[in-house]
Parts: C-alpha cells; sequence; structure tokens
C-alpha cells in the first residue's frame, strides 16, 4: 500500500475485532523460471542475430518484438530484466552478503556478450521495452541529430545514478522508475503508468524514445557494440548511396556519406581534441568531487536517511504530527542507535559512491565532446553501431537486398502512364 | 479495409482516449485531495464518540461510515483502475488504426533537419552538451545552497530566532547520561552557592504586590483565589521574604525535575543545606505554605518553581509554587478530560488520588492521577494536552511517578489486569512507544540510567527488575527477582541497578547485561527507596531499621535501628544522608561506610513526600504543609 493510502487510511482508532491477515511475502524467484527466462532469452537472441545478419528480415524480428513483450512483458511480468540487472551485478560486486542468483547475472552478461559479437540484436526484438516502443510506433519524425547526440549522453547520467543508488543499498531506480512495468504488470504505480503510456505516444511517433535517451543498460550495450565482431550492416551487397536506409532509420543511426570538409582549420580541431584531453581528467575529479559535494542530499533517497530525517523533522515540530513512517518506527520498536548507525554507514557509502558516480558522469561527458570532435569521412552510408537498436527497419528499404523484383503484380494500366 | 475507415477509427478512438484522460485525470486529482476519514461528519461523530464512549450504537455508526469511506475510495480507485486499463486499449486501437492508416507511407523520408555537413550538426552537440552540463551544475550548486544549513535559517520563515532559541535551550535540558552530567548541564550557567550573594532577609507579613510573580492567563489555569483557606500565603511571619534577585537567583537553581531528582538518582551535589529548623519559630525556614489539596507526592523543582499535586473527590489539581516566595502561582485542573471517571476510583487512604510526583523538563510539566488521568502543562500552567490512559485497576491505587528525558515521558502504567511501560511526546501527547510488561502489579517508579551501552529506563516489577531502551522501549534487559507487592523504586550507580523490596531481595545488577552481581535479604525496604553511591548502597524501611550496604559484595555495613517506620526516601545532598521518617522526624547521616547519625530531630508534621533539593534550599512537602527550608 502506497504512502498516499497510509496516509488517508490509518487502522480504525478502535477494535472491532477484526484480525489482521498475516502478511504473506511473495516467493522469491523461481529456480524454474528463471532459467526459462535466460533459455528463452538465449533463443530470442540466436534468432534476433540470425535475422540481423544472415536473413536481414524486419519481419521475424518484428514477430521477436511481439513475443518479447508477451512472454518477458505480461507473461514475466517484465522482472527480472537485464536492464534492471545491472544493479543487482553492481549490488552483488560492492556487498558480499547479497547473493547474485546466477541466472541474474546471465540476463546481465548474455545481452551484453552478444552485443560483442552481433552488435545490438538484443535490442532487436528481445527487450521487452524496446519491443514495445517498436510495435507502437508508426512514423518516425526525427530530431536534429544535435539535440539527439546530446540527449544521448542522459543514459549514462541515469546509469552513474543507477550504480551509485544500488551500490549504497538505496534503490533500484531503474526498477523503480521502469516506465513500461506498470503497463506488463496491469497496475502499479499511476504516475509511472501515465510516464509509460506518454512514451508509448511518443513511441508512435519517432522511434524509440526510451531506447534512446533514457536507457542505462542501452548505454552499455553501445559501448559493447562500437567493438563488436560483426557489425549490423544494411545490405551485405554494395551500397549505393540511394538514401533510402538511412530515411527508414527511427533512430537516425545511418551516417549519410560526408566529405569532411569543415570551414576550421586542421589545427583549430587539433586544438580542441588536445583541449578535451586534457580536460577529460579534470571533467572526470570534477564530477566525482561535485557529486560528493552533495552526497548527504543524494543520500536523501535513502529509507534510512529519510526516516533519520523524519524522526528529526518530527522532533523539531511534533505538533505537525507524525508520519506513517515515523509512527511505524516507534511501533515497531526500534532503535534510534542501530538507525543511527546504519545511517552514519549509509552516508559514508554514499560519500564514497557518489565520488565514483561524478567521475563517471564527468569520464563519460569528456568522452563525449572528445568523439563529437573527431573529423571523418564517410563515402557511403554507415550504420553508427552504438546507436543502431537493428531493428531492421533498413532492410526492407534497400534495393540492394532485393533479390529481384516481382513484376506479376504490376499490371499494365494505361491511366497510370 | 479502406485506409478512410482506418483513419476514422483513428479520429474517433483518438477523441474518446482524449476525453477519457481527462476525466480519469479529474478523477485522479480528486482522490488526491478527498481524505474520506477526516470528513466533518466522522471528525463529529468521533468527538461524541469520545465523550460517551459506552454509547455502542454511535461506535456502530462509526464503524459503518468508516467502512463505507474506506469502500468508496477503494471502488473509486478500482473503477480508476479499470479506466486506465480502457485508455491503454484505445490507446492500442489507435496506435493499430494509425498503422494500418500508414501502411503505405510510414517510412517515407521525414524532413531533413540537420545541415549537410556533419561537422556543423557535431559543432551544436558540443555547445548543447556544454550547456547542458552547465545548467546541471548550477542546478547541483543551487541544490547544495538551498539546502544548506545556512540558508534555510536565513529564510526559512518557520524558524524564527525564538524556535531556534528553544531547540538551544532544548539541547541544554536535554539530560545526560548520568546524574553528574545532568546536574552539570543543569547549574553550568551558576555561580558557585557559597560564592553568592545571599539575598537580604526582610520579614513581612505577605509578599508586596510589586514582587509578587506575574502570570499569564491561561484558561486551564486556575489563579489562586483570594478567599481564606484555598489561597495558601507565606504562613509563617518570621519567614524570609525574598526580594526581586532572590526570585531571579531561584530561577536559574539546579533542577529537581522528578521523583527523588534528575533521572530518578537521589543524589544532589547542592550545597549549603541547614542540618537544623524549627517549623514554629521559623528557624532556617524560608516559608511555609498550605498546599490546596491533599497529595502524597513529593515536589519538583525547576525554574524557580515547585511543582506538586493534590486531588480530592472534587478535583485533581497541579499547583505550583514559587520557590522564592512560596506563592501560589498557579493552580491547573486535571478536568474535562475524556475518558475521566465520575466517580473516583476506590484507593487506599495511605495513597490517595495523588500519590504519583510530577515531573518537568523545563519546558512541560506533566502529572498524573489516580484515576489515570494525565495532564500536561507548560511552565505558567497553561494546558498542553491531557488524556486518561484508562482507569487504573489498581488495589491500593495508582502510585508510579513520572519520570522525563528529553521530550519523553515516561510513565509506568501498571494495573491487575496489565503491566505497561509507556513512552509519550511531552510536546503534545503522542505515544512514541508502549510495551506491555509481563509482570503484576507495583506501585515502583522508573528511573533513568545508561544500561547496555543506552539510555535506559529501569523498572521493577513483580517478578521483574527490567530495563528498556529509552529510545523506543526495547527490552535490553530482565532480571526475575522479586515477589510480592512491590513499592520501591530502583537506582543506580556507576554502573550497577539496585532493587529492593520487602519480602523479596536486594538485588545489584550489572547494568550493561543484566547480570546479577549480588544478593541479600538482611535490610529490606517497603516504600522507601534505596539511594546507592559508587561504594554504598543505603535502605530505609518500614519497621524502623536504616541499613548501609557495601555496593560491591551486599555486606551490611552498619545499621541504625531507629524503630520509626520510613516511606519517604533517602537522599543524598550537601554530602549527607537526609531521611524523614514517617512521624516526620529527620534523620542526617553521613555518607560512606561511616553512616553515622549526624543529627534527628522532630520537624512536628508528618512526612511521607521525599525532599526536593536545590542551591542551598530543600523543600519538604508535610502532611499539612510544604515548606522550604534555608539557612536564615
Amino acid at each position: 500500500m502506497n504512502k498516499f493510502l497510509i496516509a488517508r487510511f490509518p487502522k480504525p482508532d478502535f477494535t472491532s475485532g477484526y484480525q489482521y491477515p498475516e502478511i504473506i511475502h511473495g516467493l522469491p524467484y523461481e529456480t524454474f523460471w528463471s532459467w526459462m527466462d535466460v533459455a528463452v532469452l538465449i533463443i530470442m537472441l540466436s534468432i534476433a542475430a540470425w535475422a540481423v545478419h544472415k536473413r536481414r528480415s524486419r519481419s521475424v524480428l518484428f514477430t521477436e518484438s511481439i513475443i518479447s513483450v508477451l512472454y518477458f512483458g505480461f507473461f514475466r511480468s517484465g522482472c527480472v530484466c537485464s536492464v534492471g540487472s545491472i544493479q543487482n551485478v553492481v549490488l552483488a560486486l560492492n556487498d558480499s552478503s547479497y547473493n547474485l542468483p546466477l541466472a541474474v547475472l546471465l540476463l546481465f552478461l548474455i545481452p551484453l556478450v552478444s552485443a560483442l559479437f552481433f552488435g545490438r540484436v538484443f535490442c532487436a526484438g528481445v527487450c521487452p521495452m524496446g519491443a514495445l516502443q517498436e510495435i507502437v510506433n508508426v512514423r518516425s519524425f526525427r530530431l536534429s541529430r544535435a539535440v539527439t547526440n546530446a540527449l544521448g549522453f542522459i543514459p549514462w547520467i541515469y546509469l552513474a545514478f543507477a550504480i551509485m543508488y544500488a551500490a549504497t543499498r538505496s534503490q533500484f531506480i531503474i526498477c523503480r522508475f521502469d516506465p513500461f512495468i506498470g503497463i506488463f504488470r496491469m497496475g502499479g504505480d499511476i504516475g509511472m503508468i501515465v510516464f509509460g503510456v506518454i512514451l508509448l505516444l511518443l513511441s508512435v511517433f519517432m522511434g524509440r524514445p526510451f531506447c534512446q535517451f533514457l536507457c542505462p543498460y542501452g548505454a552499455l550495450m553501445g559501448l559493447v557494440s562500437r567493438v563488436s565482431v560483426r557489425r549490423v550492416e544494411v545490405t551485405a551487397k554494395e551500397c549505393i548511396n540511394c538514401t533510402l536506409c538511412h530515411n527508414a532509420c527511427p533512430v537516425d543511426a545511418i551516417r549519410p556519406p560526408h566529405a569532411n570538409r569543415p570551414e576550421e582549420t586542421r589545427m583549430t580541431g587539433v586544438r580542441r581534441i588536445l583541449l578535451y584531453f586534457v580536460m577529460l581528467p579534470l571533467l572526470t575529479v570534477g564530477g566525482a568531487l561535485l557529486m560528493q559535494s552533495r552526497s548527504e542530499v543524494l543520500a536523501g533517497a535513502d529509507k534510512d536517511v529519510r526516516l533519520m530525517r523524519m524522526l528529526e523533522a518530527y522532533d523539531a515540530a511534533p505538533d505537525e504530527g507524525m508520519t506513517p513512517e515515523v509512527e511505524a518506527f516507534y511501533e515497531m520498536g526500534r532503535s534510534i542507535d542501530e538507525l543511527s548507525e546504519r545511517v552514519d554507514a549509509t552516508l559514508l557509502s554514499f560519500r564514497h559512491w557518489s565520488l565514483i558516480a561524478g567521475g563517471m558522469i564527468g569520464l563519460a561527458l569528456g568522452c563525449r565532446l572528445i568523439r563529437l570532435s573527431v573529423k571523418r569521412t564517410r563515402k557511403t552510408y554507415e550504420i553508427e553501431p552504438a546507436a543502431c537498436v537493428a531493428c531492421g527497419k533498413c532492410f526492407n528499404y534497400c534495393p540492394q537486398n532485393k533479390s529481384k523484383i516481382n513484376t506479376d503484380k504490376i499490371k499494365y494500366e494505361p491511366q497510370n502512364l | 479495409m479502406n485506409r478512410k475507415i482506418y483513419r476514422n477509427l483513428a479520429v474517433v478512438t483518438a477523441v474518446f482516449a482524449l476525453a477519457l484522460a481527462v476525466m480519469l485525470t479529474v478523477s485522479r486529482v480528486q482522490m488526491r485531495r478527498t481524505s474520506p476519514l477526516q470528513s466533518q461528519v466522522m471528525e463529529t461523530l468521533k468527538e461524541l464518540y469520545e465523550s460517551n464512549p459506552d454509547n455502542e450504537e454511535l461506535g456502530q455508526e462509526i464503524r459503518q461510515l468508516d467502512l463505507l469511506s474506506r469502500r468508496a475510495y477503494f471502488t473509486q480507485e478500482s473503477q480508476l483502475k479499470s479506466g486506465i486499463w480502457i485508455l491503454c486499449i484505445m490507446g492500442a486501437i489507435l496506435a493499430f488504426c494509425l498503422r494500418m492508416y500508414y501502411k503505405d507511407t510510414m517510412n517515407l523520408p521525414a524532413k531533413e533537419l540537420d545541415a549537410i555537413d556533419e561537422w556543423i550538426s557535431k559543432s551544436r552537440s558540443r555547445r548543447y552538451l556544454n550547456w547542458g552540463v552547465a545548467a546541471l551544475i548550477a542546478v547541483t550548486l543551487l541544490i547544495g545552497v538551498f539546502s544548506s544549513d545556512r540558508f534555510k535559517a536565513l529564510f526559512h520563515s518557520t524558524r524564527p530566532d525564538e524556535q531556534i532559541a528553544e531547540e538551544q535551550a532544548d539541547e541544554v535540558d536535554e539530560p545526560a547520561n548520568d546524574y553528574e552530567e545532568y546536574y552539570a548541564q543543569a547549574t553550568a550557567p551558576e555561580p558557585e552557592p557559597e560564592s553568592e550573594p545571599q539575598p537580604e532577609s526582610q520579614p513581612a507579613t505577605e509578599p508586596a504586590p510589586s514582587q509578587a510573580p506575574v502570570t499569564e492567563s491561561a484558561p486551564e489555569t486556575e489563579q489562586p483565589k483570594p478567599e481564606a483557606g484555598t489561597a495558601p500565603e507565606p504562613a509563617n511571619t518570621n519567614a524570609q521574604q525574598p526580594t526581586a534577585d532572590t526570585q531571579q537567583a531561584t530561577a536559574k537553581t539546579a533542577p529537581w525535575p522528578s521523583f527523588r531528582g534528575p533521572n530518578a538518582s537521589a543524589r544532589s551535589s547542592v550545597r549549603g543545606i541547614p542540618t537544623a529548623w524549627n517549623l514554629s519559630s521559623g528557624q532556617n525556614i524560608a516559608w511555609k505554605a498550605q498546599v490546596p489539596k491533599q497529595g502524597y507526592n513529593s515536589p519538583v523543582i525547576h525554574s524557580g518553581s515547585i511543582f506538586l499535586t493534590g486531588a480530592d473527590e472534587e478535583a485533581r489539581e497541579l499547583y505550583c509554587f514559587d520557590l522564592a516566595s512560596g506563592q501560589l502561582r498557579w493552580t491547573a485542573k486535571a478536568d474535562g478530560i475524556a475518558g475521566s471517571p465520575s466517580t473516583m476510583p476506590n484507593v487506599n487512604e495511605d495513597t490517595g488520588l495523588a500519590a504519583s510526583t510530577v515531573a518537568t523538563n523545563g519546558e512541560q510539566v506533566c502529572a498524573i492521577f489516580a484515576t489515570g488521568d494525565l495532564l500536561c502543562t507548560d511552565m505558567e500552567g497553561k494546558r498542553l494536552w491531557a488524556k486518561n490512559l484508562g482507569v487504573p485497576d489498581n488495589h491500593y491505587g495508582f502510585a508510579s511517578s513520572l519520570i522525563i528525558s528529553g521530550n519523553r515521558l515516561i510513565v509506568q502504567y501498571d494495573n491487575n489486569d496489565k503491566a505497561q511501560l509507556i513512552c509519550i511526546d511531552t510536546r503534545n501527547g503522542n505515544q512514541l512507544w508502549a510495551k506491555t510488561r509481563k509482570d503484576r502489579i507495583a506501585w515502583s517508579s522508573p528511573i533513568i540510567t545508561q544500561a547496555a551501552g543506552q539510555q535506559a529506563v529501569i523498572v521493577m516489577g513483580n517478578p521483574a527488575i527490567t530495563a528498556y531502551s529509552l529510545s523506543n522501549g526495547t527490552e535490553l534487559w530482565r532480571v526475575e527477582c522479586m515477589s510480592g507487592e512491590v513499592g520501591a523504586s530502583p537506582c543506580a550507580s556507576d554502573g550497577i541497578v539496585f532493587g529492593a523490596s520487602e519480602y523479596a531481595t536486594v538485588a545489584a545488577i550489572d547494568s550493561k547485561d543484566g547480570t546479577v552481581l549480588w544478593e541479600s535479604d538482611e535490610c529490606m525496604p517497603e516504600c522507601s527507596s534505596p539511594v546507592a553511591t559508587k561504594d554504598m548502597l543505603y535502605v530505609a524501611t518500614s519497621y524502623g531499621a536504616v541499613c548501609a550496604y557495601n555496593a560491591s559484595n551486599g555486606e551490611v555495613v552498619k545499621q541504625h535501628e531507629l524503630d520509626t517506620p520510613f516511606y519517604s526516601s533517602p537522599v543524598i545532598a550537601d554530602g549527607k544522608i537526609w531521611l524523614f521518617s514517617n512521624s516526620g522526624k529527620c534523620y542526617i547521616f553521613s555518607t560512606g561506610a561511616g553512616f553515622d547519625l549526624i543529627t534527628s530531630f522532630e520537624t512536628g508534621e508528618q512526612t511521607f513526600a521525599t525532599p526536593a533539593f536545590t542551591d542551598g534550599m530543600m523543600v519538604v512537602r508535610s502532611e499539612k504543609s510544604l515548606y522550604v527550608v534555608k539557612k536564615s
């Protein structure tokens, strides 16, 4: 029951003889189904890799998308997913007392390994979140690449925060702010459902907004797919620069030929890159220190820290009444000393992990600025591996992929001439 | 299917979806705003029920209304969820229709927004990123500024200087871990009593108007009435008349905030207490006053005021006397409290209706009566809150005294059917925690000391002495060593908790873990509570024996057979042990292993209460009066 309900519906003031039912916690993640998830994941990834690299078939990928939404989304309720598994892995690395299930580790690693070999085939139609956006997409109106490049930095910030909050055992923010989980589970926080619906409405008119501008796992997938063994290619044959694939790409991952003749001298560009290289450690350290300086504010998301602050607030202004949390604290007979100890440990942990998260953001920013300062020439249409989600839309549009033109259905009608 | 049909279907679905979305949003906002259980009707009914708790019909009506409100809310929420799902389905239909409508033109080239020269795009991206990051840093810094304490202190209107000062005062009043610290805090700004100039003696028949203490009027405060008998005035004509300086000085005196002083330790380091006085002649008597209603509770002192209670069949009252002048500053009546019984519970004559000593923290004064009425006022007698804890089922009458630590009021609320320890916020009466104890009824009072590495409440019952965490009531340790009717309270010193009760035992317990260090059955008190130092434990019994135990091994070092019963508890102050017999004879012993009787004399008035001590003064409540002993 959420805070809103607890505040409005406290336990009755007097007894009515009603016996409160015993609280039953849900069963842990069932072993069978967790291994079934891993098996389905592997099968679907294999099919996706085949469809992307061999068959170049959009229809296979679209069918996979529907299956993924039905199985991983609605049937398995969207949990555990590879996107959220980042947090489990981080927590396990930081806290030896946390027992990371092997299936969750595999859910985290397998898509990354597949990206290392085949690019982002996981995003193609296996990830239920990407698949749901893919299914509802009708038109792909584009934003300026200057804007998308800048917005593409957001997933790194999200990832840094997710790591920090998971490592400090405070929150799994990827799960908490998962916009589609409410839809998959047919219930949940209304705010998040509304957010999911907004994202889906956006997805109708633009290509995968969540994947492009929010997904933290997508940031990792993009990083790995830069060095993938087999990159996604529109066609196995020679590109004829027809522009059709570029027009079809919903995430603007296909870069057109580029002559690279910027209106600045070569030395200006070199100086800029050198400057960014010098700034890289400064940005990393600066980001780390800035974030650490706000570690106490960031720690406010931790439930213990929040509770302690509520207790302090109550102590300072008791007339404003107890929050349900404070009331529960006193009713449960918890010790202030014990809470205080936990809060101190959490604050210390936040100081450490905010430093790392800030450094990570600074580093990602520096790298992105360097990448945006590099000039290169392209003679044909090329797929940007980090941005391509392997949806396969371009395959059908490439004339080189057509084995032959079927002219059977074309009827000669003089008025059409 | 014709493209037009898909288009029309899409338009119709979109219109309906939009309308539904608006309705759902409005419904959601309404649900957020309304608090059905806090409705006017419900509140009124609850108030009516509180004043008439026996009205089962009304109770049933409230239950029904409560149930209906909850049901209505959840039905509405269920409808909202259904609406969201209908919206989702409409969204799916819309997406499907749009896909079908744009089937042939879905991937027509979108408008190319980017410049042909990719370098321009990259340059713009860098610029956007730089601006974005600069904005992010600015926001981060601003958050830091807004969340800083300095900013809050500067601009937060809800924290005026007075409040900050109050908080600081709270911090000063926060009880320390042991008596010495508590006392050091309370007396820190004070000069040494020896060096403090004594107020000039000015015998007078009644206080001059200009010297009368100013009392703010409050609705719940009953001012002293002018009629004879109800308006106690300094009775002794030879008593010293305080000056303004005296009043100012007494306002800063060391507090004696509860039964047996700070943390109920029964020890005080005050000096200059006269070892002889005479109520008849007024020798060493600052003043003597009558207490309007009878009570066996002991006086407590804070901020130049003395607090105590009195009760009879007609009324239960909390009194505040001026320490300097003895004038009754205010009276707060414990009346109009929901749940308070209309007829007084049966109590033993020796217990009365006001046996429990009040407690204060310098901000609030709390009192409890045998009716279960708990009253808390500010230092000027204005009622802050009051509640009835349930009429005690107690065959002698409720007698446990209150104790306060910071803002935590501890009530040992023992009944024949249930023994409880309750912690209440002194500021608003909210219950912070409550523990049902596995003990039978007792008349003992809790003390506060360090146990198991934290501030703890030590409670004696039958059969256990138990330590509870002050912060949350967690049981820290429990030692079952008591039996019978436990009336005496525990005491503690140097990491050892002592508990003693007649027909049971005298036990010394390690406060860290509850280990019993020794037990003895040589000299056991009935009502009088023992007092301990680092080396000794002093016990006064109801059969006339007063004993000194070796605190480390339980051996009785010395015993005085005085052949007079003691209900009042011994107190160590001014380096001596002070003890009143029931008959009113004062015994003064030396401390240490010597434990010699220095002097004893009859005061002439029966005394059951334990005296309170502050700088150079002892406040005694006898059966008839309240008086202050002070060097003339």
